[in-house]
């Protein structure tokens, strides 16, 4: 948890660094710093966050995925570096579904 | 698609057993019995000199007779529930016998006893042994009460008191810093209860689906000068489906609705679902003797209350299948919808060992019970340490100062 707050202080103050002036969201290292240590040690002790990783823990025996890629569109000039909504890794958020 | 259970993908009515014209009445789920027959309500005795004082061996994880020292298991349970043959094949749902639908009512049971003759009527919703109050022997139920008590297996603990004490003392004594005071003051290891948690594992063949959008980046460059330069991406966007089949075997569902409350805030059950999995392949028939000096909580839910949290967990399994598949899209996927197919389940109710420490904190009139669990066979600890919220602030306005002293620096001198 104190790695994450420190590699977090680390990568604006890289990010300040470069730019040549430091930007004004430096200021922000403070109070995102004690958010951070305030939920951190929370998580430590309260474990709100933690289940049982059945996705990992359970005998799963899968076939080959089998699937279906297709081009439908482009976006040119975007600013965003992830496509909007990006659940790939959220396993358990579920979505519609299929009838 | 999501209807439980379904048929094989692709099957249509024309594909299903053939049905007598004369009885159109399609045959019931099959259900495995996996009641102990050898066994009678009543007085269990040991094989060997007839004695009833019989318990758990924790170091052995047999049965012990306390007056002749005679040790035995009872049959493990996975080779009365498998049939041969691979998962794959599995269509239906089975039912084992001890994992039935429930019936609230049906807890008092009444047993003769074996030594004296007197009738002792035992409470099931709240024990599954008694001792005669006439004669001293012990009484067991044994037979499957549709109150949901007697479940098809138990897996014995095989982690002793003792080395519960020492997990519970480890997990806090890493804890000590910013926990509730009260809690410090009052924690006492040695007030680790072993208690048996019901729960249903399931075995299930399925197929499911799913479908969204996907971005692979085609172009990244800067855009405008000066203050206002900025990196701007160009990407394809691909329309993405994927099919997977899939077993799952020993799938842990957690039985006792209580228990399956998992609202962090509300309650700290979450901790008790993350120390499993348990090696349920060890399970073994039931036997109310596995019981004796533990406490155990009852099965109040059908199989057909659990089938949400069982389509939540095989979807899950799915999305996380499919997941090494998306490699090629660099800017991620957006999944939209899915879709499952369960061709067949098996059911089967079990008791699993957990060693509790419990601690009970009131805050603004919200109760709120902090367990520490210890998995009973493989030691596994998770827990919740009631915190103190000042010495937690204190700590993070510390952090937060030093980090801000850092930004100004930067800031004045750049």
């Amino acid at each position: 948890m104190t790695a994450l707050v420190l590699a977090g202080a680390y990568a604006i103050v890289q990010a300040a660094s470069e730019s040549g002036d430091a930007p004004w969201f430096v200021l922000l290292l403070g109070p995102a710093g004690a958010g951070g240590v305030y939920w951190g040690l929370f998580q430590y002790y309260r474990n709100t966050d933690k289940s049982h990783d059945f996705e990992n823990e359970t005998i799963i025996e899968s076939q080959p995925v089998t699937g279906h890629d297709q081009k439908v569109d482009r976006v040119t000039g975007t600013t965003r570096t992830q496509i909007k909504g990006d659940n790939s890794s959220d396993h358990r958020s579920r979505v519609k579904r299929l009838k | 698609m999501s209807d439980l259970p379904a048929g094989p993908e692709g099957a249509s009515p024309a594909d299903g057993p053939d049905l007598d014209p004369a009885d159109p009445t399609p045959p019931s789920d099959p259900m495995i019995n996996t009641g102990n027959e050898r066994l009678e309500d009543g007085i269990n005795r040991c094989p060997k000199c007839g004695s009833t004082e019989i318990q758990l061996r924790v170091s052995t994880g047999l049965l012990i007779c306390l007056f002749c020292r005679h040790e035995w298991a009872e049959t493990e349970i996975e080779s009365l529930v498998s049939e041969e043959g691979d998962l794959r094949d599995l269509t239906g749902t089975t039912v084992a016998s001890g994992a039935s639908d429930i019936d609230a009512d049906a807890g008092m049971l009444t047993m003769k006893c074996g030594g004296c003759g007197a009738e002792v009527v035992v409470n099931t919703a709240e024990a599954t042994s008694s001792r005669c109050h006439w004669c001293r022997h012990v009484l067991t139920v044994n037979e499957q009460m549709p109150n949901g008590s007697v479940p098809d297996a138990v897996l014995p603990f095989s982690v002793t008191k003792d080395q519960a004490v020492e997990h519970v003392r480890a997990f806090v004594q890493k804890r000590k810093l910013f926990a509730n005071r009260r809690f410090l003051a009052d924690f006492t290891p040695e007030n680790v209860v072993g208690a048996y948690l019901p729960y249903m594992v399931v075995d299930g063949n399925v197929s499911a689906d799913v479908e969204g959008r996907g971005e692979v980046q085609t172009r990244r460059y800067s855009r405008g000068s000066g203050d206002d330069e900025e990196t701007v991406y160009d990407a394809d966007i691909y329309r993405v489906d994927r099919h997977v089949d899939f077993t799952v075997d020993d799938l842990t569902l957690e039985s006792s609705t209580e228990r399956a409350d998992m609202r962090a805030f509300v309650n700290t059950n979450n901790v008790i679902n993350t120390i499993l999995p348990f090696d349920t392949k060890s399970a073994v028939q039931w036997n109310a003797n596995y019981l004796v000096g533990y406490t155990s909580e009852r099965r109040d839910q059908d199989i057909s209350a659990m089938l949400p949290a069982l389509e939540h967990q095989l979807l899950s399994i799915a999305r996380s299948q499919v997941h090494g598949s998306l490699k090629q899209y660099d800017r991620g996927v957006r999944w939209e919808a899915e879709g499952l197919s369960v061709h067949g389940t098996r059911w089967v109710s079990m008791y699993l060992p957990v060693w509790l420490y419990s601690y009970y904190e009131e805050k603004r009139g919200q109760p709120m019970v902090h367990y520490i669990a210890v998995n009973g066979r493989t030691g596994e600890t998770m827990g919740s340490v009631a915190v103190s919220h000042g010495r937690i602030a204190v700590a993070a306005v510390t952090a937060g100062t030093f980090l801000e002293a850092i930004a100004i620096f930067i800031v004045a001198f750049s």
